[in-house]
């Protein structure tokens, strides 16, 4: 293998720089995870390379070479989708990170793929322009990686995930070709392979550049947190609220313990002794906005609501979403680690789910913090544990695979946002039959015949399924539907 | 509260597929054929979908809304209707009796797309049978979902190519409480200024046209956000508010009664106008732009390349004679790059290797 | 994150400590955000992130080099990633123990050694650093130009009022300070004159600690804690009301005094009390009465434009964020918009001299933004900022105080 370390780096510094090649163990240990730092491996190379001429280059150098390649964004992924390949390079769109090109009159931003998804808001702000997808990582991923893994935000009930908010890519293919997909209006020639590659987790080919849309900054966005002292309440407040016809800007909701990190981290004024907080932003106009929100905030006292503030002010609404979006690593005040789940389910079934979890959790002996997007139905349970216990990580896991089992069986999905990536192959042959797996093969093998962009993720080998014997659930139909669930 | 008829025709379409496959024979789907003068024309065993009908999930609390293929668009929109919701992407129909399945496969949207999103925006998931009569499903009914790719929105537009779909879930949005059309005078280089800017502020816009020396503007929402807005900015009211927007999605407008070649011309929104004699007219806030005009495809087509877009010969009109006369054919899509028109038929094969399905109606 | 700290590191007090900080990193990434060496260069070899796993690595047992050592001497020590950190993850602590770990376990080359000698040999000494300072003023002529920059022009001295008032404050004469910039701290004592209170020195006190301290040489350093303690006890002891700081670089370190030596029998309990009592001039200032000043400028005329530069030691070390801010306007300055903030300048200690590449690639993003909006003056609360970025600014740049001052004395000659 260091043979093939070798070679390989030899070529790629024909090209790159010193120091944009790494080879040596202790300079590629850094590089073994990303966000889900579970699962680790150290990778044969890294390259940082700096232009699409670089990529193409290393591109035809992996594909003589059959050496595989996983790219790595900013390495915020929490389903391991940047996990490096033992025999593969690891290919860092780090530098990446210059925006090329703001068209106010046009309301789009041409940019390079490593570009932090919180800096291009900052960048069109003087124009009155921002990007809506705000994932809470968005101060750190890249635009790339949340084309990659599709992702969405506390803001996309209203607004949409990445696919509805870019308009155009280019990749380069394993062939080492620079396609474009998409056009520069709303729509592009033939198949919409813009909306396939979205959420392809780098399965399909390496984004080198991407054509984002803006929106105008709302006149007036306002913020209602509300207080609950049963998540029952909350969750259909949450139902009526969307049934009424309002679609907020944001509708999140944190339990306790989710509270009680955020609050430790911010300090934004969060009740501590509610069963679960809802946050509900309403924007647009100024008129609408106030209509709205009073018309919010009937129903949430309706629901039992024992408490509801609106934020006063910019800074206390900035400061509220703060908490929001920082309450993954700050449940850490809990407990040393934590295992975040993604499942969606349909809103409906919001409080049924969230009542097996606590089962779950007391099942497993395993605290679960809640931190979702109640608007989507789009589910966040953080699974606390102790990754330097034995057994703790395992049983976590299991807990995991139970938890989004039990979001298919009421008909929803594993994954809304974070991608399958490593962690959730197994939970993919519940949700998906062999032939649909196949399926999802057959597009692989349209773009990379050889299976060399980032194999062995997102979509699970039909051996791995039926070593698995797991059990296909359709349609939210139970294996086993005898037995008592409800 | 469900009028729709149900009938779940599953089984036999799989079968016919199956059996297509194995022997071979390309097939023509189609549900009303409301639809039939787009794309290239093709030949083809019928499959008919119409009979694939009914409603199979829809709770209004839960924005989603799932239908078979071959359900009436004008049912779906009338149940829609009935529980204060609406389709984001205000399909046009080109017929009274358009298909769900039609409506999807065509991907088509009306005037509010920009502002709301396309077809494909909606779309959350499909249930389908391939090109080898495999019956497939892919995406949900839940409005986050990034299991697996995204095949269920890559069906939208690709005009049965890759799959006969069976039922699609979409997400709904509620309907606004007012509607309101503001008309004013203007040259077609004011009209892309102007509806570029009040696109780029905070007004509720919901559609942007300019036809006739006149821009139309429609703004959609809460009566206190329209007109707030309405007050801000200039022009006449137009009344019904619906009916402009009506006729301009339906091509019942008459700018689009006429036997010229019709051409959809996909560009920037700010594009200024293209120098190709022709009659215009602007949608999506100038982002889809129609042209009718006499002049060879590749004219147009190297005019609208150049200017970073796409063209398609949306009606084919008198050109339909003449070609028939000359024995050739004007591509009715944008001609693609060779890469890509690579990656388009190895797609194309991963789903249908034996070419059966609606062969050549997108590309040949 | 996940650790498996070699077990007889894991014995010693600082294993311990790096372990449980290690523990709650969960490896999230959003520092990398605002680190300023991971924006420039992109490796995550050079971000906190990255950083924190080498020194997990090191202290897991295995073997280290140059390498290591390179990105750790790499990092500012500016403590924009603590601020980020929604986990809460000391990385200084975490750092400092890194650092030491490293240096005891590789080589420095012999010109690197000689260097951080001779640095750790000559600023913390008052004496020392002038002289070589003067010698470069007068020499000047001789100097590249590079260089040339980097020395500031000799002040004028201004007196040091000398009324007595009931209030006193006890202020860090420092180490480079007095000579580079000797009237900060008698702008500070007139500026306190003004607000009825007496600024005193203690002669013997001196170097806070700092540049041993992040040259991997604590216990060097804590010589240094030890004799300013001793010269500040009888002040301390006379009830004065605080150890005031005009370099937040020095209030960042006198303030973990504490922390430092927490583990002395014999100093401890003092380190505790003089952390206590040590706040930064800006901590001071907010709470009195600034209205004289407003009044001065509201009759000087047009206010000024004042771009403000937080240094790292102020926003991320001791966490003061908004208060100068609120200081100026309160004192009727127009602050002007300074994109990245969080950013650090460069200067960073010894930084600038050891890692001039990026040091002088951060400066020039930092002028760029604090110059982007036009300000009439530039004004910062740390001596290393301001020399750092007088070197290359277009604009003059002050401390804080000396700009109240100024305004303090044309109010006076107004009246
Ligand atoms: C605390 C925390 C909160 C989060 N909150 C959210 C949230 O609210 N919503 C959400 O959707 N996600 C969230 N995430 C997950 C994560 O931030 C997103 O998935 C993000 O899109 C990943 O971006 P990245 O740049 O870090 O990509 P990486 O982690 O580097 O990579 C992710 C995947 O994308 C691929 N990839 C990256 N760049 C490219 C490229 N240029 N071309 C091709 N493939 C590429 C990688 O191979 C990998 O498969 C959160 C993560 C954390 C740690
Ligand atoms: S202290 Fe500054 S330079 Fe060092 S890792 Fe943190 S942010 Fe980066
Ligand atoms: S932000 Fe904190 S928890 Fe996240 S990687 Fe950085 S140090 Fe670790």
């Amino acid at each position: 293998m260091s043979e093939n370390r070798n070679t390989l780096s030899k070529q790629f510094l024909q090209f790159l720089p010193d120091n944009a090649v790494l080879t040596h163990n202790e300079d590629l240990h850094p590089y073994e995870c990303d966000g889900l730092s579970a699962y680790r491996q150290v990778p044969l190379v890294v390259v940082i390379p700096e232009t699409i001429e670089h990529i193409v280059r290393i591109v035809n150098i992996c594909r003589k070479t059959n050496t595989p390649i996983v790219c790595r964004g900013a390495g915020t992924s929490v389903s391991g989708g940047a996990l490096p390949l033992e025999n593969g390079v690891l290919l860092s769109l780090a530098k990446f990170n210059r925006i090329l090109n703001i068209d106010p009159v046009n309301r789009l931003a041409c940019v390079q793929p490593g570009v932090r998804n919180l800096a291009i808001s900052q960048a069109t702000q003087s124009y009155g322009l921002y990007y809506a997808p705000d994932p809470s990582s968005q101060i750190a991923c890249s635009i790339g990686g949340n084309v990659a893994e599709n992702a969405g935000g506390v803001h996309c009930l209203k607004y949409g995930l990445t696919v509805h908010n870019i308009l155009q890519l280019k990749i380069v293919t394993i062939e080492g070709e620079l396609l474009t997909l998409g056009g520069s209006g709303l729509d592009g020639p033939g198949y919409d392979l813009l909306a396939l590659l979205t959420g392809s987790e780098g399965m399909l080919g390496i984004i080198v550049e991407i054509v984002v849309k803006l929106l105008p900054v709302p006149e007036c966005a306002s913020v209602v947190l509300a207080a609950f002292d049963e998540i029952e309440h909350a969750g259909n407040a949450v139902t009526e609220i969307i049934a009424s016809g309002i679609i907020p800007a944001g509708l999140e909701m944190m339990d306790r313990h989710a509270t009680r990190a955020a609050e430790e981290y911010v300090h934004a004024g969060y009740p501590d002794n509610a069963a679960a907080i809802l946050l509900c932003e309403l924007d647009g106009i100024k008129e609408e906005v106030s209509a709205q929100i009073s018309q919010v905030k009937d129903i949430l006292l309706k629901h039992r609501a024992v408490q509801t503030r609106i934020a006063k002010d910019e800074v206390e609404r900035q400061l509220l979403w703060a908490g929001r979006k920082g309450a993954f690593p700050a449940v850490v005040r809990l407990a040393p680690d934590y295992y975040c789940m993604d499942g969606t389910i349909p809103r409906r079934k919001l409080a049924f789910v969230l009542n097996r979890i606590s089962e779950l959790s007391e099942e497993y002996q395993l605290a679960i913090a809640n931190v979702f997007h109640a608007g989507d139905g789009n589910l966040h349970p953080l699974i606390l544990y102790d990754a330097n216990k034995p057994g703790e990580l395992h049983r976590s896991e299991e807990l995991g695979g139970k938890i989004l089992e039990l979001c298919l069986e009421v008909g929803g999905t594993i994954t809304g946002e974070h991608g399958v990536g490593v962690e959730k192959l197994n939970q993919m042959c519940v949700q998906f039959d062999t032939l649909e797996l196949s399926q999802f093969h057959a597009i692989k093998h349209a773009f990379d015949p050889d299976e060399l962009l980032n194999p062995g993720k997102a979509v699970p080998s039909l051996h791995r399924c039926a070593e698995l014997g797991a059990m296909h659930v359709h349609e939210g139909k139970l294996p086993f539907p005898d037995i008592e669930r409800f | 509260m469900n009028p729709i008829i149900n009938n779940d025709d599953t089984v036999q379409l799989q079968e016919l597929t199956q059996n297509a496959y194995a022997k071979k024979i390309p097939l023509r789907i189609f549900g009303s054929d409301t639809k039939s003068f787009y794309g290239n024309k093709i030949q083809g065993h019928p499959l008919c979908l119409v009979n694939h009908v009914g409603i199979v999930d829809y709770e209004p609390a839960e924005l989603v809304l799932t239908a078979r293929a071959g359900t009436k668009l004008r049912e779906i929109e009338a149940l829609l209707h009935s529980a204060g919701q609406m389709l984001a992407f205000e399909p046009p129909y080109f017929g009274e009796e358009a298909t769900w399945g039609g409506t999807v496969a065509c991907g088509f949207s009306g005037p509010r797309r920009p502002y709301a999103g396309a077809l494909r925006d909606s779309i959350l998931g499909v249930r389908m049978i391939n090109g080898k009569g495999e019956q497939l499903r892919f995406g949900g009914k839940v409005i986050k979902n990034v299991a697996g790719y995204d095949a269920s929105r890559l069906m939208a537009g690709a005009l049965g190519t890759l799959g006969i779909l069976l039922d699609i879930s979409v997400k709904v949005i509620p309907r606004p409480q007012l509607e309101m059309t503001l008309v004013l005078e203007q040259t077609p280089e004011e009209a892309i200024t102007y509806m570029n800017t009040l696109a780029g502020g905070p007004v509720p816009l919901s559609a942007a046209a300019y036809v006739d020396g006149q821009v139309l503007i429609r703004l959609s929402g809460t009566q206190a956000a329209v007109q707030a807005a309405a007050v801000k900015i200039s022009g006449q009211e137009h009344e019904p508010s619906s009916s402009f927007w009506q006729q301009l999605k339906e091509h019942s407008h008459p700018f689009f009664s006429t036997e010229t070649p019709l051409w959809r011309l996909s560009l920037l929104p700010g594009s200024p106008m293209l120098k190709i004699p022709g009659d215009w007219m602007l949608d999506w806030g100038g982002a889809q732009r129609w042209l009718k005009t006499n002049e060879p495809a590749n004219l147009i087509r190297d005019a609208v390349q150049a200017a970073g877009g796409h063209a398609t010969l949306f009606r084919q009109g008198e050109l339909k004679d003449q070609q028939m006369k000359d024995g050739e054919n004007t591509p009715v899509f944008h001609p693609l790059s060779k890469p890509l028109a690579s990656v388009h038929e190895k797609l194309k094969t991963a789903f249908d290797p034996e070419y059966i399905l609606n062969r050549n109606q997108l590309y040949t | 994150m996940q650790t498996s700290i070699d077990k007889l590191i894991k014995l010693t007090q600082p294993g311990q400590e790096a372990d449980a900080i290690l523990r709650k990193c969960v490896h999230c990434g959003f520092c990398n955000a605002t680190c300023p060496t991971y924006q420039l260069l992109g490796d995550e070899l050079d971000g906190p992130r990255g950083r924190i796993y080498l020194i997990k690595q090191a202290l897991e047992g295995n073997a280290v080099t140059r390498k290591t050592q390179t990105h750790l001497d790499r990092c500012l020590n500016c403590l924009a990633c603590e601020t980020t950190c929604p986990s809460g993850v000391e990385y200084h602590r975490l750092l400092d123990i890194g650092r030491n770990w490293v240096d005891q376990h590789v080589q420095r080359s012999a010109y690197d050694n000689v260097r951080r000698k001779l640095l750790r040999g000559i600023l913390p000494y008052k004496r020392r650093f002038h002289f070589l300072l003067s010698l470069g003023q007068m020499m000047s002529f001789i100097l590249p130009d590079a260089v040339k920059r980097a020395i500031p022009a000799r002040q004028i001295r201004s007196p040091w009022p000398d009324k007595q008032h009931q209030r006193k404050m006890l202020v860090l004469d420092g180490c480079v300070q007095p000579s580079l910039a000797p009237n900060i701290n008698t702008a500070t004592a007139r500026v306190l004159a003004a607000l009825g209170i007496s600024l005193v020195k203690a002669d013997k006190a001196g170097c806070c600690g700092a540049v041993s301290w992040h040259l991997s040489a604590p216990e060097e350093a804590r010589v240094f804690m030890r004799q300013n303690i001793d010269a500040w006890w009888p002040f301390i002891e006379a009830g004065i009301e605080a150890i005031v700081m005009t370099a937040s670089g020095c209030g960042s370190v006198v303030k973990e005094y504490g922390a430092y030596l927490a583990d002395d029998k014999n100093y401890a309990q003092k380190a505790r009390r003089v952390s206590e009592l040590t706040k930064d001039i800006s901590e001071i200032l907010v709470n009195e009465d600034l209205s004289f000043f407003n009044n001065t400028i509201k009759n000087i005329g047009k206010p000024q434009r004042v771009a403000f530069h937080a240094p790292c030691t102020l926003q991320h070390g001791q966490k003061i964020t908004g208060v100068v801010e609120t200081i100026l306007q309160q004192a009727g300055y127009e602050l002007t918009h300074v994109p990245d903030a969080h950013l650090c300048c460069g200067s960073a200690g010894t930084y600038s001299i050891l890692q001039k590449d990026l040091s002088q690639q951060l400066l020039i993003n930092k002028l760029k933004s604090l110059e982007n909006d036009h300000p009439d003056v530039i004004v910062t609360m740390n001596i290393g900022c301001l020399n750092h970025l007088a070197s290359g600014a277009n604009t003059k740049v002050l401390h804080v105080v000396e700009l109240l001052e100024k305004g303090l004395r044309q109010g006076k000659s107004l009246n």
